[in-house]
């Protein structure tokens, strides 16, 4: 990834991640917020409930004072009192529950038996509990009615004594959707009333004000059931149909009776349509604003990235030029910060390089020359001496016979041409090397070559004395490279003749070729007795040699061939342990050679 | 002297002042409201006032001849041959005769009868039967073998001593037969308004509307608190429960815990304000003398101990007619039998699924013991096989079906009627029926 794609990255990301903290930020804090109104809601909700349930206590408690301290029922409990008889008086509870708008009603004689109810006539004569609590604050109570359901009513019960005896009346209103209607309910809330304090959940027990069965009623089982189980509030949300517009934050009340157990259940739940519609505005706006944040990061990424980014791209290319050995490069100073003065000391640098190189190369050639100089002198020195002792034996043979002076002049004569071809042969080398021609690439199969080389020279090793065992490791590859091929093929002739020298008692030569990651590998290994680190380091040197008698050009002109033909080459070797040359060739594509 | 005479004169006064209050008018139109249908089966006021029957039974409890004159029984009972008066003809004008008696009567037979074969004998009607039928006089005076015949038009025409004129607004109005073989009635006209609530026919009484009333037994006691004359028969009607033998109560056992978990007591005392009175057994003790050897006592423990081992499914309790006090003797009924560990409902009256308890009231017509056993019976649409006709074979008769428990008898109640200022003579027959034919209006002149 480039340093403009990693400058362009880091800044968009930065810019979502500062909008999306932003977006969730806001959102948490639209959601906290109404979180708290719809509590705030609901406590007022609740606050009011109970005060409507109060108030409906207090109205109950109070119709039956009135009930209790009526002359009518003064003179039924005087007539029961006295023993009268209760039959009188069956359809009594029926007719007072009317006339003071109950739903229901019983007149419980001084034994606890009921004498009339409006609720369950039939029910005369049995045992009413609930006068235990008579003269007590209003409670909640199950009722059982005759069809075998039951109501959940809010009850009183008070006394109407009279000469010494009392009898009872318990009566009440039934807790039912008419109780909820009643309520003052805001628009988005909703209020229903679980009709039981214990068994299993029963969704038609659960009424809403407009009565019949709730919609999803079931949803509400776990708060209901919570509610009833501990006795206290529970509240949770509650997902009535898959899309969040339709949840609710329902709060469950258990309703208590007389003895602390629940008997019914009220569930209020505020609607969070409004909320989740503001969190979607609110989520459309952030989205809105975090595209087109998103998008303008984008373009000023792109701007500053470029800004910053331009003036070390052009550092960057100017380095490779440099290393591609265009040492002169300079690069164009446009600021004056850290990246100008890297400018600057590149510039420096390349100029610095130019100088120095030329330095060196200068030196390098003076160094060459003086080389090639004493070289020369001492390859030269060698045949000219044995010129110049042939030179005065012929002068000093003047002085002998005629016949003396032939013969010691045929001798002369005969040694002065072998030095002169020596000479000529020294200098021919030399002329050689400094006319390398240059190589006349194509596109060949290095396998190839390889295998003329050893077939060229396989006779040579099995002649040798002991002979030499040839191992040629070649693939299928055909090892496709642009290359010259004669110049090749001598190279490669040098290394393996180079190889021979070095196996004077025989062992192993070992030739390989492979392809790999674009390179075109050919190794050249004996088992001879191997080199030193500083014969290594000088092997490649022109007239540097480790055999008795040779010019030291032949692992030069393999080096300049290789490296005319783009390639690399170095030795790996160790005393004792053989040496391995090995040349790495830029491979070519499979096309047929 | 002269003393003498205005005492006598004054006596005298006085006597025929009495008489003139005593004396009977013919005139007037009675008023008579009802809450069911006057022409239901068999014993619709209606039918009364329009339809005779073979026999008919006096105040007495005696049978006396209708449109028989006397009756003959031959064979041991096994045969009896019934003369019809001459000269009597239905409201149509069509003449009585023992073809129509016998047509009628055949036709009255779907409601079961005792005789396996009615045929006409020149003016007679015959009838046979494999069984000895000792009480048939007494059967035939009741309601249900009253005799009409079907008019070219379709209606049924009896001979009774009224005759239909018409239903203005919804009213039956009934104009008396001036040839009724029985004499001429009193009243010229009777009005019947069917279907008036309880409620609304006090109303019309205490406003002075209505003649004659209906009183519940249940209202009895309250009806002179509301200022009315009323007017009762002998507890003839009878509340019994009607328990299913198949199903789910096949069990004799568990139908016997249902009898004994029944509440008597409760449903006398407070719902019928005492009127009537408590029993175990099909025919009233006035009857039979024997109504006291039917324990009508509560036994819940037994209840259980029958029940126990025997769980049936919920059942159902329906009660037969809207009767408020017959609803609350059901709900009452109910709690007793969930006492004794059955869960029962309320069934909703003429449900589409056959209740296995039914709460109902039957009428009792006959006053003879073993027609009344038979009618009894035959009214729960059962049969009862009676061997002789002594007090001794009834009872065993009818321990021997009460011991099934498909019939729970519970309380005896009376018939009663409110009767207006106005209203003279007007009295119970002893089939309960009100003889309305002996009534007069007092202001009629």
């Amino acid at each position: 990834m480039s340093l403009r794609q990693k400058l362009l990255l880091m800044f968009s990301i930065t810019v979502v991640v500062a909008v999306a903290a932003v977006g969730w930020t806001v959102s948490v804090r639209v959601r906290r917020v109404f979180d708290r109104m719809d509590q705030d809601q609901t406590a007022a909700f609740i606050n009011q409930f109970r005060h409507e349930f109060q108030h409906r206590a207090d109205d109950v408690a109070s119709k039956l004072d009135r009930m209790a301290s009526s002359d009518r029922l003064t003179r039924m409990a005087f007539d029961l009192a006295q023993g009268g008889d209760t039959a009188t008086y069956l359809t009594e509870a029926a007719s007072l529950a009317q006339e003071h708008r109950l739903e229901f009603l019983e007149i419980v004689n001084s034994d606890g038996t009921i004498v009339s109810s409006a609720q369950w006539p039939a029910r005369f004569g049995y045992k009413e509990t609930a006068v235990a609590a008579t003269d007590k604050p209003p409670f909640l109570k199950q009722e059982e009615l005759p069809d075998g359901s039951s109501a959940t009513g809010l009850f009183a019960a008070r006394s109407v004594p009279v000469a010494g005896s009392s009898i009872y009346i318990v009566g009440g209103v039934n807790l039912d959707n008419g109780f909820l209607a009643d309520l003052p309910v805001p628009a988005s809330t909703r209020v229903y009333l679980y009709r039981d304090g214990g068994g299993t959940f029963d969704a038609h027990k659960l009424t809403g004000a407009a009565g019949g069965d709730v919609h999803e009623a079931v949803k509400y089982q776990g708060l209901i059931d919570a509610a009833r189980a501990t006795a206290k509030d529970a509240s949770g949300i509650i997902f009535l149909t898959a899309r969040r517009e339709d949840s609710v934050n329902a709060t469950a009340i258990p309703l208590k009776g007389a003895d602390d157990d629940v008997m019914a259940v009220l569930l209020i739940a505020n609607s969070r349509r409004d909320m989740v519609e503001v969190q979607k505005h609110i989520r459309a706006i952030a989205y809105g604003v975090a595209g087109g944040g998103i998008l303008f990061a984008i373009a000023a990424s792109l701007w500053i990235a470029a800004k910053v980014s331009r003036p070390i791209e052009q550092l960057a290319r100017a380095a490779e030029e440099v290393a591609e050995g265009h040492w002169n490069t300079q690069v164009e100073i446009t600021s004056r910060d850290e990246v100008g003065t890297l400018a600057a000391s590149f510039n420096h640098m390349t100029s610095q390089i130019v100088e120095h190189r030329e330095r060196l190369v200068q030196s390098e050639r003076v160094a060459a020359w003086r080389e090639l100089a004493r070289r020369l002198a001492h390859e030269l020195k060698n045949p000219l001496f044995p010129l110049q002792l042939t030179v005065e034996n012929m002068v000093r043979a003047r002085q002998l016979s005629p016949s003396e002076f032939d013969e010691v002049f045929e001798e002369s004569a005969t040694a002065l041409k072998s030095e002169l071809a020596n000479l000529k042969t020294i200098i021919g080398r030399f002329s050689d090397f400094s006319k390398m021609p240059k190589p006349e690439e194509a596109k060949i199969h290095a396998k190839d070559i390889i295998q003329r080389v050893l077939t060229l020279y396989e006779p040579m090793l099995q002649q040798q004395e002991p002979p030499i065992e040839l191992e040629a490791e070649l693939g299928e590859d055909p090892l496709t490279i642009n290359a010259d091929a004669e110049l090749l093929h001598r190279a490669l002739s040098n290394l393996v003749l180079n190889a021979i020298d070095a196996m004077p008692e025989g062992g192993v030569l070992t030739v390989s070729g492979k392809r790999r990651d674009g390179v075109v590998r050919i190794r050249v290994a004996d088992t001879g007795k191997g080199l030193t680190s500083e014969e290594c380091e000088r092997l490649f040197t022109p007239y540097y040699t480790t055999k008795e008698y040779g010019t030291g050009l032949g692992l030069a002109i393999v080096q300049s061939v290789v490296a005319d033909h783009h390639g690399t080459i170095f030795v790996e070797s160790m005393p004792g342990n053989g040496a391995s040359f090995v040349i790495d060739l830029p491979a070519a594509d499979e096309a047929s050679a | 002297m002269f003393r003498r005479f205005v005492i006598s004169g004054v006596l005298l006064w006085c006597a025929l002042g009495a008489s003139a209050r005593t004396r009977q008018h013919y005139g007037g139109t009675l008023r008579v409201e009802v809450q069911s249908d006057p022409w239901q089966e068999p014993d619709g006021i209606a039918r009364r006032l329009t339809m005779d029957g073979l026999t008919q039974i006096d105040s007495a409890g005696a049978v006396q001849p209708a449109l028989s004159v006397r009756w003959e029984s031959q064979n041991d009972d096994h045969r009896w041959q019934f003369w019809i008066r001459n000269n009597v003809q239905f409201h149509d004008g069509t003449p009585l005769t023992a073809d129509a008696l016998a047509a009628s009567l055949t036709q009255a037979c779907r409601y079961g009868c005792a005789w396996s074969k009615v045929y006409t004998l020149g003016q007679s009607v015959v009838f046979t039967s494999d069984l000895p039928i000792p009480d048939l006089p007494a059967q035939l005076a009741q309601a249900k073998f009253l005799i009409s015949h079907q008019d070219s038009q379709g209606a049924q025409q009896g001979t009774g001593p009224f005759f239909i004129a018409g239903f203005p607004g919804g009213v039956m109005l009934f104009t008396a037969n001036n040839d009724h073989w029985g004499g001429r009635p009193f009243v010229d006209t009777v009005e019947v308004w069917p279907r008036r609530s309880i409620r609304d026919q006090w109303m019309d009484m205490s406003v002075g509307r209505t003649d004659v009333v209906e009183v519940p037994a249940e209202m009895l006691r309250q009806a002179p608190q509301q200022h009315l004359t009323v007017l009762a028969s002998r507890p003839e009607n009878l509340l019994l429960l009607q328990i299913a033998s198949t199903g789910s109560l096949a069990n004799p056992q568990l139908r016997q815990a249902i009898a004994l978990a029944v509440d008597r007591s409760a449903l006398y005392n407070v719902i019928f304000q005492k009127q009537g009175e408590i029993t175990a057994s099909i025919l009233p003790g006035a009857l039979t003398g024997y109504a006291f050897l039917f324990s009508p006592e509560r036994h819940l423990n037994r209840a259980h101990e029958l029940r126990s081992g025997a769980t049936p499914p919920q059942l159902s309790l329906a009660v037969e007619g809207g009767n408020p006090a017959m609803q609350l003797s059901a709900e009452r009924i109910v709690l007793n039998l969930r006492e004794a560990g059955f869960q029962v409902q309320m069934a909703p009256a003429g449900g589409k699924i056959q209740p296995d308890i039914v709460l109902r009231q039957i009428h009792l017509e006959t006053t003879d013991p073993r027609a009344a056993l038979d009618e009894m019976v035959e009214a729960t649409g059962q049969r009862v096989s009676i061997n002789g006709s002594d007090m001794a074979s009834i009872y065993r008769a009818e321990k021997e079906f009460l011991a099934t428990y498909t019939v729970v008898p519970l309380l005896w109640l009376p018939q009663a009627y409110a009767i207006g200022d106005r209203v003279r003579d007007l009295r119970f027959a002893a089939d309960g029926s009100l003889l309305i034919a002996d009534a007069a209006i007092e202001d009629a002149k």
